[in-house]
């Protein structure tokens, strides 16, 4: 099994996207992340939803967790109605947050190498490098989880 | 000039024009700066770490670095967020009475916590109460970080260019109390009244936000009382500390260091707790600056400058005290005060010790006019360029002009009652 046999198209968002938007379509997809394009459709970045979850939130809560604690049930709901004004841009400028470039992966890459390097940049996102002008094509970690417990088998140790 | 004297100069020089202009990381700047003193041979390798006249000043770094880390851990008591809420539903959601409670919290706090530490603190939980409100929070955030840099000029620790100068001139935490507290008391009720006045459009009250305000519950910030508690009697015996520097002998920078050792065995945090608020690139930028200064020193640059200022001054030290309030002011209002100061402490050192008792007064005008210089612009001290990033990322940002606006009003003021101060309690 090689990457290409992952890989998968996903919904792509540019940095206009915003974070309401953005969560719809992770909760609508179950997906981990975003891919997130430049202003000419090319894949640059994948976010993580927990940092979609983080634009949702008012950026004072961010900056100090335990505010979160001193609202009532009602003033925290109150809250949500404003939420996800905030736009990715807002992601992607954030001095705060590091945002990396997209990890690129060769199609025929092994499922091991892939693995080690999904893991080593610390994504779950990562891009088949394909021919230019191609619709591009991802390894989400779901479907690498999944091609790697099929791999294993049953568990059991051979031989 | 030999050529050592010059090529030194021009490393000065040019570390302050990159510092100054934020091209390059200051801390890059200052490291690089005192590592080329030591190629010049401005001093020797051992002179960095050894010489307390121009090395590396171990007590303001452990000073800073004790400090850092009481504040790290009285942070997770959550005390200062219950202070600010409690304060709001003590001015029962209205927004002029809120904005006179936060400027005296932030002054108070900044004069006993740095003034950036003291910002962080304080931002996150005016933009709760302002959401709450329903009113902008810049006028609050401007007006906070206003009162911590003038608050952070009454005492020792409550300024990083206060410690240099402590440091230098011997001067005691008590010194500073006695000496800046009541200005800066005055002050600050000045400039209260002042920001009723300028952000007097954006303070409407209603009954309706107020009430939301009176909701929140702001013992729910703490969530370990025994934190705060230990935290809280730490923080005493620490200032207790400071007081006592004459009866005790214990120098500001071992007290911080026991108070915070203290603290980390009676808590027992995770180490990257203990260490979150621990600014290393600060600390690094301060070692960096005193070899860079302390070159100059070495080559008998300060001396020369401090004899030609004496010259000037002749025993002329209300008009020099003057001179250098309003001075200070001014370039602490363009770049960091604290390589300013760093400069300036060997230079009137030099001059306190020509003009004996008559000429002491000049450190407090260096101290008033750096510190309260730094409100003048959006640069002026890194408070202030926190406060803008954190308005920034809360999709209220504030520009540089507006900021420099209020600031600019603010130094005029402060500096021309503090000038007159000086005149009268010291000549």
């Amino acid at each position: 099994m090689r990457a290409s046999d992952l890989a998968v198209p996903l919904p792509l968002v540019d940095r206009h996207t915003t974070a309401l938007q953005a969560a719809r379509l992770v909760a609508r997809e179950g997906l981990t992340g975003l891919v997130i394009t430049d202003e000419r459709g090319t894949p640059q970045t994948a976010v993580p939803a927990v940092d979609v979850l983080g634009l949702l939130i008012p950026g004072f809560l961010r900056d100090d967790i335990r505010l979160a604690q001193v609202y009532d049930q009602k003033a925290a709901e109150e809250l949500w109605l404003d939420a996800g004004r905030r736009t990715l841009a807002d992601l992607l400028d954030d001095d705060d947050l590091h945002q990396a470039a997209l990890l690129q992966i060769e199609p025929d890459a092994t499922i091991l190498e892939v693995a080690a390097r999904m893991s080593h940049a610390h994504v779950q996102i990562a891009v088949v490098k394909s021919r230019p002008g191609a619709a591009p094509l991802f390894v989400t970690m779901p479907a690498l989880m999944d091609a790697i417990l099929t791999l294993c088998g049953d568990g059991r140790p051979t031989g | 000039m030999s050529i050592q004297v010059v090529l030194a100069l021009i490393v000065f020089v040019g570390a302050y024009v990159l510092i100054a202009t934020e091209k390059v990381p200051r801390v890059t700047v200052a490291l690089t700066g005192g590592a080329l003193m030591v190629l010049l041979g401005a001093t020797d390798t051992a002179g960095p770490y050894f010489s307390e006249e121009s090395g590396i000043d171990w007590n303001v770094i452990f000073l800073l670095l004790g400090m850092m880390i009481i504040v790290g851990i009285l942070r997770q008591s959550g005390a200062f967020e219950f202070v600010a809420i409690w304060a709001a539903k003590r001015a029962r959601g209205r927004p002029t009475v809120v904005l006179v409670l936060l400027i005296v919290i932030t002054a108070v706090l900044s004069a006993v916590l740095d003034n950036v530490t003291t910002v962080l603190l304080v931002a996150p939980v005016t933009f709760l109460i302002c959401e709450r409100l329903a009113v902008p929070a810049i006028p609050f955030l401007i007006s906070e970080v206003l009162a911590s840099n003038i608050g952070g000029t009454a005492t020792l620790i409550g300024d990083p260019p206060n410690l240099i100068i402590a440091s230098r001139a011997g001067l005691t935490f008590m010194d500073f109390v006695v000496n800046l507290g009541p200005i800066v008391v005055v002050l600050l009720a000045v400039f209260t009244g002042m920001a009723l006045l300028m952000f007097r459009k954006h303070l409407r009250y209603d009954p309706v936000r107020a009430a939301r305000v009176m909701a929140l519950t702001e013992r729910e910030a703490i969530r370990d009382p025994r934190l705060l508690v230990t935290s809280l009697a730490v923080i005493a015996v620490v200032l207790a500390g400071f007081v006592l520097q004459s009866v005790t002998g214990l120098e500001p920078s071992v007290v911080a260091m026991l108070g915070a050792g203290l603290l980390v065995l009676l808590t027992r945090l995770e180490t990257s707790t203990i260490f979150a608020d621990v600014e290393w690139e600060t600390l690094l930028f301060f070692a960096g600056l005193f070899v860079m200064v302390g070159g100059l020193v070495n080559l008998g640059v300060i001396e020369q400058i401090g004899n030609a200022a004496a010259g000037a001054v002749g025993d002329r030290y209300s008009g020099a005290a003057a001179i250098l309030l309003v001075g200070s002011a001014v370039v602490s209002g363009i770049v960091d005060n604290i390589p300013y100061v760093a400069t300036m402490a060997p230079l009137v050192n030099d001059l306190v010790a020509v003009g004996g008792d008559a000429a002491r007064p000049l450190w407090w005008a260096l101290t008033l006019g750096a510190d309260l210089g730094g409100n003048a612009t959006a640069v002026g001290a890194s408070a202030n360029v926190v406060v803008l990033g954190i308005a920034r990322r809360n999709g209220q940002p504030i520009s540089f002009w507006e900021f420099t606006k209020y600031g600019l009003i603010t130094t005029g003021v402060t500096v021309a009652i503090a000038v007159p101060y000086v005149m009268v309690r010291y000549f």
